[in-house]
Formats: C-alpha cells, sequence, structure tokens
C-alpha cells in the first residue's frame, strides 16, 4: 500500500502530533505527515507538493483555517483532495462556513481516533 | 493581568464567524438562560470529557484547594459575542508537565515550549467543550487563540463578573483549576 501523504496545518505543535497520532490509530498506515504552523505556510507547502489528505485547525492567528481553504480552492492547490477541519468550534453555522469554504469533513476536539476514522476513512475511499 | 487582550481576539473571532450584521443585530439572548449557562455542572462534564479524551485518563471535582508550587502555568482564553469574559486553566509546573505528557506522550523535565503549548490548547478545548453545551453559546460566542502565563506572585482581578465558575479537580495524584468568568452577556 502507498503512503498516505497528509498535510496537517495547526498553529499548536502539540495538536499537529495529537492530530497526527489520531489518524495512525484511526488505520491511516503507512502515513506521511507534513506539517504547516499556518494556512499561509500550508498554502506555500502545497505548491510544492502533492498531498492525499489535508487536516487543519480553524482558530489560527494571521490566516484562519476557513481562509486557508478558500485560498486553496481559488488557487486550485491540491484539486480533489479532501480537506477536514478539526476545531473546538461546533456550531452548524461554523459546520456550513467549513463546507462552504471547500472542506468535506468537521471534526470537533477533544475528538477519539474512532471519530476520525469515522470522518477521514470514507473521503480517502471517495477520493 | 488584563484579559482585554484575549478578549478583543476573541470578539474578532466571533464577528468574523460568518454571521452579517442583520443576523447579529437579531435578537438571539443568552439572559434568560443565565442559569443554564453558569451550571457548574457544565463544567465538570467539559472537564471530564476533554481529559477523558484527549488525555486519557479519568478526573473529578475536588473540594480541597488547588496545591501551590513556586512555579505555576496558566492558560487564558477569552469568550467574545454573546458572552464575553474568560475560561481560565491553573495548575502547578510539575501538574502541567504531567498533562502535556499524558497528551503527547512525550517526556518532559521542564516547563518548555511544547508544554506551554499543550496548555494552552488544553484550556483552549475546555473553553470550546464549556461553550458547546449551551447552542446559542456555540453559535454566538467566539475563542481567542489561547495565552499562557507562566511563573509566580501574580493575581487575577475581576470587577463585578456576572458569574465566575472556579473548580478544582484531581487526576490521579494531582490537581488543578479550571475558572470560568463572565464579565458580560447579553
Amino acid at each position: 500500500m502507498s503512503e498516505i501523504r497528509t498535510l496537517i496545518v495547526d498553529d499548536s505543535s502539540v495538536m499537529r502530533k495529537i492530530v497526527e497520532r489520531s489518524l495512525r490509530q484511526a488505520g491511516l498506515d503507512p502515513l506521511l505527515v507534513f506539517e504547516a504552523a499556518s494556512g499561509t505556510e500550508g498554502l506555500a507547502l502545497l505548491t510544492t507538493m502533492e498531498v492525499d489528505l489535508i487536516v487543519s485547525d480553524i482558530n489560527m492567528p494571521s490566516m484562519d483555517g476557513l481562509e486557508f481553504v478558500r485560498q486553496l480552492r481559488a488557487q486550485n492547490l491540491a484539486p480533489g483532495v479532501p480537506v477536514v477541519m478539526i476545531t473546538t468550534e461546533s456550531s452548524e453555522e461554523h459546520v456550513r462556513q467549513a463546507i462552504l469554504a471547500g472542506a468535506q469533513g468537521y471534526i470537533r476536539k477533544p475528538f477519539t481516533a474512532e471519530q476520525v476514522k469515522e470522518r477521514v476513512l470514507p473521503l480517502l475511499t471517495a477520493a | 493581568m488584563l484579559l482585554n487582550g484575549v478578549r478583543k481576539a476573541a470578539i474578532a473571532t466571533a464577528k468574523n464567524s460568518g454571521k452579517n450584521e442583520r443576523e447579529h443585530s437579531m435578537a438571539i439572548s443568552l439572559r434568560e438562560s443565565v442559569l443554564l449557562v453558569s451550571d457548574p455542572r457544565n463544567l465538570d462534564a467539559s472537564v471530564e470529557e476533554v481529559f477523558q479524551t484527549m488525555l486519557g485518563v479519568g478526573c473529578r471535582r475536588c473540594s480541597e484547594p488547588l496545591v501551590q508550587e513556586q512555579e505555576s502555568v496558566t492558560a487564558v482564553v477569552g469568550f467574545g459575542g454573546l458572552l464575553s469574559g474568560a475560561c481560565l486553566f491553573k495548575s502547578s509546573g510539575s501538574v502541567a508537565i504531567k498533562i502535556a505528557g499524558h497528551m503527547t506522550g512525550m517526556v518532559f523535565s521542564e516547563i518548555d515550549d511544547t508544554v506551554k503549548d499543550g496548555i494552552g490548547e488544553l484550556c483552549n478545548m475546555l473553553a470550546g467543550a464549556w461553550k458547546g453545551k449551551v447552542p446559542e453559546l456555540s453559535a454566538n460566542c467566539g475563542l481567542s487563540i489561547p495565552a499562557v502565563i507562566t511563573g509566580r506572585d501574580f493575581k487575577l482581578h475581576l470587577q463585578a463578573p456576572e458569574f465566575q465558575l472556579n473548580h478544582v479537580y484531581r487526576f490521579e495524584d494531582s490537581s488543578f483549576a479550571v475558572i470560568i468568568v463572565c464579565d458580560g452577556l447579553q
């Protein structure tokens, strides 16, 4: 099986590690992780490489996750690659905003590996 | 310690959450549900949920005061929108190190940037889980980026808050405090 190339965008290095661990526990293996500490850094990385999955926080300084996904789609970077938002914001309005921006999945913190599996694996299969 | 910076950031987040001015001006109010918002059980359930899910440890509210050490770690996440105020997490340095270890699976010997980052994220999840217990709050209250303070000999001064929850919790042999301060409710 080929590596699942995954970009994790979060301003917290601890959350990036937790998300990576959860993806592995969810059965995404082998997994090759790239990390970005902001939306700006994430966009820059995507101009130089291809990924199979993008997981992004929403509430980040400088460029938040919603703007990151909007620009990702507007610039046609990573076309067809599923984007999953992982965030503390859980209202229907926030989910709607994420979907409108171009995300396919939404996971609320705190989350379990089982929830990550339920939300992420179907997207990878569909893609 | 002043909370104005984190509060301003949270208000900006709430304003940017996609609602237009007309929607903002609609008569959404938390005044009538202040008892629900300030229900201490919501905070207890949020803390237990976050610790069980993200750290894999159970924790329970306790009646003993917080154990003080020379070095303490305090994280602050501001609320803005229908409710203004802040969520604070406070523990001794050794407990912060232990929590960061549970979160990351790493071993820390001092309060480094990763420990501070972990405690900030923990406070962010506590704030998000707490406001998520009340649907109106979940949809109409933003969170600021966490701020983390280390050191000692500082005091939090509050002027006539609407309500305040100050709970001490225990997990394994360690304790920490979670404080919700509401100084404005629309």
